[in-house]
């Protein structure tokens, strides 16, 4: 199952997810994967606001900029939402689980 | 940008900062029609789990493995026609030949139909040695019979 982040909000429940689908609308819309490492709490608002686009779509930007305030522990949050947003790519490109027959490999540089 | 330099095969815009070589969606274009080839929706690869893909492709592995199997086994079946015909497949074979005669039921192939036939043979024997022991002990009887008799 996909990896999904739960909290209840004056008396709503909330799930973030992020699909293949909302991925790309994240990206059409100016968002660079590399930047979650680069410069991870400039996009976390940006991130954060990308992981209602599956379930709360219709959220307005105040309520999310809102609860985004009032969330703590920021710098876990980070590290939750950039494993979730890497999840619909490394699903796609997962190597076996099973050892045999795989070729490890090592770069000279 | 300074000639000679990599960075349109890099992807690296070293004064703007770095961009990845592809998008995310560059990758999932890619992998898309695969996923269509094996029977998943556009819903389920866009929209649904993300990790519905891989339940996908260990599926579709499953039926690579199955399919395999049943060729195989058409293999075998056509394999044991043709040497059932056999005795009549060459130029001189005797007049009167005939084939032997084609399966009269399938192989046995699931667990619970090896069961049935092994259990069938029982009752089959069961049923020879009752009527074996019942034929002994009809012609015992006439034995005994015809001595009390001569006695």
């Amino acid at each position: 199952m996909a990896k999904q982040l739960r909290f209840d909000y004056e008396d709503k429940s909330y799930t973030l997810e992020y699909t293949r689908k909302t991925v790309t609308e994240m990206e059409r819309n100016g968002f660079i994967a590399n930047d979650i490492t680069e410069k991870p709490m400039t996009v976390l608002p940006a991130l954060f606001a990308g992981a209602f686009l599956a379930h709360h779509r219709f959220v307005k930007k105040d309520k999310i900029d809102d609860i985004f305030l009032h969330m703590t522990n920021k710098e876990d949050l980070i590290g939750k939402l950039a494993e979730m947003y890497n999840e619909p790519i490394t699903a796609l490109v997962e190597e076996p689980e099973e050892s045999e027959g795989n070729v490890s490999w090592t770069a000279s540089w | 940008m300074v000639s000679g330099s990599s960075s349109e095969v890099e992807g690296d815009e070293t004064q703007n900062g770095s961009h990845p070589l592809f998008t995310y969606t560059e990758v999932f274009n890619k992998h898309f029609p695969f996923y269509l080839s094996i029977g998943m929706t556009y819903e389920d690869f866009w929209e649904r789990d993300c990790c519905l893909v891989k339940a996908y492709r260990e599926a579709y592995e499953m039926s690579k493995a199955r399919r395999n199997e049943e060729m195989w086994l058409q293999g075998l079946y056509i394999y044991d026609a043709i040497i059932r015909v056999s005795p009549i497949l060459h130029a001189f074979a005797k007049g009167g030949t005939k084939p032997t005669p084609y399966m009269e039921k399938p192989y046995d192939i699931t667990e619970k139909a090896v069961e049935k036939t092994k259990r069938d043979k029982e009752v089959e024997q069961f049923k020879k040695n009752k009527r074996m022991v019942e034929s002994f002990a009809v012609q015992h009887n006439i034995k005994m019979k015809g001595g009390n008799k001569d006695a």
